[in-house]
């Protein structure tokens, strides 16, 4: 369950661009998570739901948005959709795959007053 | 540049109450949203916008989460590096026999090297109190609830744990072949220890891991001709995952390999 520390990462981390903005109040966070990142989207949802009481984004509308994995094989060069790093390339059957996106784990933006 | 606002696509924008209107759902108190869809994307940069309330402002920060993490571990890299100390994080699943392996090896070593130990639990002082009776000054962080070591735990114990120059400090990580892939605590190198009782798919069911380690050493090769274990498929597993990845096979309990392994420490320390 690595989703909680993140959670109390991503609260820091909101906690001081808000501080560094002299901002009070974060209305929405924008986090997203790529399908390769090694973080299950709903579990740290779910942290982050337990944690923010008391902290900056406890009224932060929270929005995570998933985002798909993408192959290129290393063989045919083809791009495709890859739903776990393990794929094969769907054309050549070549394997292994490059991660072309999806392993993002990141704040994207902060909606502040 | 989004052309309905005017919003830049990096750093920060202010919105102001505009008369135009786009369907934005109206900012509501905690609630989840997943795989959705805002009005404006620019390359993969989502925001969204609320226009019912003057002076809000959006803040585009595209900020790696783990961020923080990987900053204080370079904290400690560096100090790593000032010291010429190596420093090895050991990654298994739980009885995989790390804390075996680091008797066997502080007990062979410490006539001629210099050795401590970060011990990582939930519970218990049991490994570290093991290390210690090997001979190695050694510190148990338990993590209670946490499932991996990060990189702030670490930088904590070196305030108490002395590490000498020219030293090999060894990482036992919790064990868990899943979260503390993620988490750099700046070692040098990672190790992760397999044992031949797990079965040679390991490393296809947990790919992070192997992907991200140095070296893999194959644990319990003594029980080889008692389990099902395929060493040849286990390796070539974890190549197609890492081709740089090293094997060494070992067994804590008879010695076999260990003197392969420490010759591998000696190679690395140089």
């Amino acid at each position: 369950m690595h989703e909680f520390s993140l959670a109390i990462d991503v609260i820091n981390l909101a906690q001081r661009e808000a501080d560094k903005n002299g901002t009070r109040s974060i209305q929405e966070i924008i986090i997203e998570v790529g399908d390769l990142s090694g973080v299950e989207a709903d579990a740290f949802g779910s942290a982050l739901d337990l944690l923010v009481k008391d902290s900056i984004l406890e009224k932060a509308l929270i929005s995570i948005i998933k985002t798909p994995g993408k192959g290129r094989c290393n063989a045919c060069k083809l791009e495709f959709d890859m739903t776990q790093r393990m794929a094969t390339c769907p054309k050549c059957r070549c394997f292994p795959s490059k991660v072309n996106g999806g392993d993002e784990f990141r704040v994207v933006s902060l909606l502040v007053e | 540049m989004c052309e309905t606002c005017g919003c830049s696509e990096s750093g920060e924008f202010k919105i102001h109450d505009l008369h135009h209107h786009h369907d934005h759902e109206p900012i509501h108190d905690h609630h989840h949203d997943h795989d959705h869809t805002h009005e404006h994307e620019h390359d993969g940069v989502w925001h969204t916008h609320s226009h019912d309330q003057p002076q809000q402002k959006v803040i585009n920060l595209n900020m790696d989460i783990l961020s923080d993490n990987n900053r204080l571990a370079q904290l400690n890299r560096r100090f790593f590096e000032g010291r010429k100390v190596l420093c090895l994080n050991l990654v298994s699943s739980p009885g995989s026999g790390k804390t075996s392996i680091l008797e066997k090896t502080i007990q062979a070593l410490i006539p001629t090297r210099k050795i401590a130990v970060i011990e990582g639990d939930q519970q218990t002082l049991l490994d570290a109190e093991r290390i210690k009776k090997s001979g190695a000054p050694a510190i148990q962080i338990n993590t209670g609830s946490g499932c991996h070591l990060d990189a702030r735990m670490v930088e904590l114990a070196l305030e108490k744990l002395e590490v000498d120059s020219n030293s090999i400090l060894f990482i036992e990580n919790v064990g868990n072949l899943v979260c503390p892939a993620m988490f750099d605590l700046g070692e040098s190198k990672r190790v992760v220890v397999i044992s031949v009782t797990e079965g040679e798919d390991k490393p296809l069911k947990y790919p992070y891991m192997f992907q991200s380690s140095h070296l893999c050493l194959i644990n319990k090769s003594d029980l080889l001709p008692y389990v099902d274990f395929d060493t040849e498929k286990a390796i070539g597993y974890a190549r197609s995952l890492n081709p740089k990845l090293e094997f060494i096979l070992v067994s804590a309990k008879t010695g076999e390999g260990m003197d392969l392994w420490y010759e591998w420490l000696a190679g690395q320390a140089k």
